[in-house]
């Protein structure tokens, strides 16, 4: 188990947020909307993937139901938003209401083993998603003066924010001594409790800050699109997305998930003009090889690479 | 309140289907501890297969399963062999784990394949008898479905008998009790996973015949399959094949209650709703050990 | 001449083990908790792939062999804690038992054979096993392995947790089985019962073999009486 405060993850965080620093300056450069939507959507999906990354890479639960939170954030966020709140706040309220939603959930589903949670929070997701799907049917659309008033750039630069916070605190938590904790639950949880870690509180703090960064995710989302249907925003595919840009690009690390999400909506986009969802099956088949046989992800075989390079 | 009845007969009628594809699910879980999150999407094969074998070949729908019973076992084969035999090396939390997320490509990957190959539209098989229906104490209950749940019971029977009574049936439920015992007896645990799966998926093909013939197939149906299986699993818990077809028509039956007293969009959400609640109390669901 | 010959080294729990077991012999491996008794024979039934060394049966070295695979070559072990499956009957056990083919070609004979042993098989059978008593789940375990028709029979603490009564009963048919011609090799914490069954016993000290010979001479042996069968020795 190497300490996350180890020079070569330094490194990468400190290369990202400078990259994500560079990026700040890309509006200047262009005017072109297709990129800057382009470059949005990994923002928002580096925040997705970091987020849930954070659950699963650290303390090694495995969420399926990370769209929920997602989609109570897009949520709150959109309903306080059209109420006349401003967008920063509503985001926040979206991430506490994220965060508070998933405390009694946590508390209850973490007695569970692993499998049994992942299926569970699975079903919640669903029960979510079904629920808002009944409730608000109709399309979420601004009204016609925001819409004259919607400023592209506004989004990208909160999207940079959020990636950027992501990043940090991914980073933050790997390096404190609650993410030295979570990652002893994560080998072997009894163990680490019976070390006195207090595996509960310490996976309840991974989830609150999990679920309250997909929240902001969420809320962000909200902000970015003009119409929409809420329930689109409970659906899995942001889970599964997120599962894949994580794992893909080495689970656990601070660099994997960005990494993975850069690929990932890299090739999808590249995809999606002439083989739409065919991007599930090269990713499905790249996840399942690298749980087979790369479990650290891309991040791992770039490590493997470089041993390579140094023996020889 | 012929009207409700109407609507329990429908769940019971679902329900046998329900309890079929929850009793591959078990076997394979019972047996290899892997929860294959896949399942779904065999069904899901299942029902298309059956779809080509009447639009291509011409088979009568029910007869169709001559031909997809082997081919599931067979795909089951080829799975454990490429993908579920490499994690059951594993201890079992790491199993559990790598075989969940596993499980979870393959379902991603047999979804987007299936969109791709034959799009995202609902299919239903048309036979001449489709429409068939017998009136029973003035309720109808349509010809198709009655014989679908007659075969998902039979199927069932068949699986107990083979459990209790072929060597390798007993060698597998030796297996999901102590594997180590079981390789003490002289039993090749490995051999036994493989059978175990092949038969599970051997299962989840079977139901997807039965459901493309009654109600229809569309690549979507894999995740709702595999939700369905899944609370079916959770309350009847495992060791039981019968048990585990019971839950699944109380689980039909629920939804049909629910249907009615809260209307249709929240049929779904019960099932769900009672997987969540029995998880919580009692992982080891009712009727399990 | 069928001889079980295991040389064993692990460096964790055990070293540089050899001990032996001859067609016939019932032999005893004594020893304290944790000295590796158990760690052998699961070794040598396979379930634990030895780090060093060989197993002999027969002219092959069992080392490398697959558990199921042993069991068919006429090795069984009835392990610690009975390790029974809860949920079927005893008569399912039995059938079970007598998995391989070499089992299965003399499996009416062995039945006899394992009712005439333990009469309350018969009587049971239709019992699941978990609601038997710890002595009869013993019998059914030890019944379990001899269906399968083996050579040796290995018995990883079959007293644990037994009431002497049935401790004694067991034993007395161990002794029963062995003369009909299945060695045995027997792993015990209860030194005076394990050396008044064995022919031969090894003494086996955190991971060493500290005595062997005949089970008389080291029942009179002074260090053996004193660790083991003394009135200030700790037995379990």
């Amino acid at each position: 188990m190497t300490p996350l405060a180890n020079r070569r993850e330094l490194a990468w965080g400190a290369g990202i947020l400078l990259s994500l620093a560079a990026l700040a300056l890309l509006p200047l450069a262009t005017r072109r909307d297709d990129v800057l939507n382009f470059v949005f959507l990994i923002l928002l999906s580096i925040t997705l993937a970091e987020s849930w990354n954070m659950l699963a890479g650290y303390v090694g639960q495995v969420n399926l139901g990370h769209a929920a939170f997602f989609g109570l954030g897009a949520l709150v966020a959109r309903t306080l938003w059209s109420l006349g709140t401003p967008i920063f706040l509503a985001m926040l309220a979206g991430a506490a209401a994220a965060a508070v939603f998933a405390l009694p959930i946590g508390a209850a589903a973490f007695r569970l083993r692993g499998a049994y949670f992942a299926v569970g929070t699975l079903a919640l997701g669903e029960i979510l998603r079904t629920t808002v799907a009944n409730v608000l049917p109709e399309i979420s659309t601004l009204p016609t003066a925001d819409i004259g008033t919607y400023r592209l750039s506004h989004r990208y630069y909160l999207a940079l924010a959020l990636a950027s916070l992501s990043v940090v605190m991914a980073g933050l938590l790997g390096a404190s001594r609650a993410g030295l904790g979570m990652r002893a639950i994560r080998e072997d949880e009894d163990a680490a409790e019976a070390s006195g870690v207090g595996a509960l509180w310490l996976k309840l703090f991974a989830l609150v800050l999990s679920t309250g960064l997909a929240g902001l995710a969420g809320g962000l989302f909200a902000f970015y699109h003009i119409s929409y249907y809420p329930s689109h925003a409970f659906s899995p595919t942001w889970t599964f997305d997120a599962l894949l840009m994580t794992f893909i690009g080495g689970v656990g690390t601070v660099h994997g998930p960005v990494l993975g999400a850069v690929v990932y909506v890299t090739l999808k986009e590249y995809l999606a003009v002439r083989w739409v969802d065919f991007h599930l099956v090269i990713f499905g088949g790249i996840f399942i090889t690298i749980v087979l046989l790369l479990p650290g992800g891309l991040v791992q075989a770039g490590a493997r690479v470089r041993r390579l390079f140094h023996r020889s | 309140m012929s009207a409700l009845a109407q609507q329990i007969v429908l769940g019971i009628l679902i329900g046998g289907l329900y309890g079929l594809a929850a009793a591959g699910l078990s076997l394979v879980f019972g047996v290899l501890k892997v929860l294959n999150v896949a399942h779904g999407e065999l069904i899901m094969l299942g029902g298309y297969a059956a779809f080509w074998a009447v639009a291509l070949l011409g088979m009568d729908p029910f007869g169709s399963l001559v031909l997809v019973v082997p081919l599931s076992l067979l795909t089951g084969v080829v799975l454990y062999g490429a993908l579920f035999g490499f994690v059951v090396r594993a201890n079992e939390e790491t199993r559990e784990k790598n075989s969940l997320l596993i499980g979870f490509g393959l379902a991603l990957v047999l979804h987007a394949l299936a969109v791709r190959l034959w799009t995202a539209d609902e299919r239903s098989i048309v036979t001449p008898y489709g429409g068939a229906v017998i009136t029973v104490a003035g309720l109808s209950v349509p010809v198709v479905r009655l014989l679908s749940l007659v075969i998902a019971f039979a199927v069932i029977g068949g699986l107990q008998l083979l459990l209790t009574h072929w060597r390798w049936g007993k060698a597998i439920r030796a297996t999901a009790e102590d594997w180590q015992a079981a390789l003490l007896t002289g039993i090749d645990v490995r051999r036994a996973y493989l059978l175990a799966f092949a038969m599970g998926t051997g299962l989840a093909g079977t139901a997807g015949v039965l459901v493309s013939v009654g109600y229809s197939v569309s690549p979507s149906i894999g995740l709702e399959w595999t939700l369905k299986a899944l609370i079916v699993v959770v309350l009847a818990g495992l060791g039981s094949m019968i048990g585990t077809f019971v839950g699944g028509i109380l689980l039909g039956v629920a939804e049909a209650l629910s249907a009615a007293a809260f209307g249709g969009p929240y049929r779904e959400v019960v099932g769900l709703v009672i997987f969540v609640v029995v998880l919580c109390a009692r992982p080891r669901g009712l009727f399990g050990r | 001449m069928q001889a079980l010959e295991a040389s064993y080294g692990d460096v964790r729990v055990l070293s540089a083990v050899t001990l032996s077991v001859a067609a016939g012999e019932i032999v005893a491996l004594v020893g304290g908790n944790g000295a590796g008794k158990s760690t052998l024979l699961k070794s040598i039934a396979g379930l634990l792939p030895p780090r060093a060394g060989a197993i002999r049966w027969e002219g092959e070295d069992l080392a490398r062999v697959g558990a199921h695979q042993i069991v068919e070559r006429g090795l069984a072990m009835v392990p610690e804690g009975r390790r029974l499956f809860a949920g079927m009957t005893v008569q399912e056990h039995l059938d079970l038992g007598a998995f391989t083919p070499r089992a299965r070609a003399v499996r009416p004979a062995s039945l006899e054979r394992v009712h005439a042993l333990f009469p309350f098989l018969h009587e049971r059978r239709r019992h699941v096993v978990r609601s038997l008593s710890g002595g009869q789940q013993q019998m059914v375990a030890i019944g379990r392995a001899l269906m399968s028709n083996p050579r040796l029979l290995m018995l990883d603490e079959p007293s644990l947790g037994i009431a002497p009564r049935l401790v004694r009963t067991i034993l007395t048919a161990l002794a029963e089985i062995n003369r009909a011609g299945v060695a045995v090799l027997l792993v015990e914490q209860n030194v005076q019962a394990a050396l008044t069954l064995a022919h031969r016993a090894y003494v086996l000290e955190s991971g060493r073999i500290t005595a062997e010979g005949p089970s008389a001479a080291l029942l009179s042996d002074a260090h053996v009486r004193r660790a083991y069968l003394g009135p200030l020795a700790t037995r379990a």
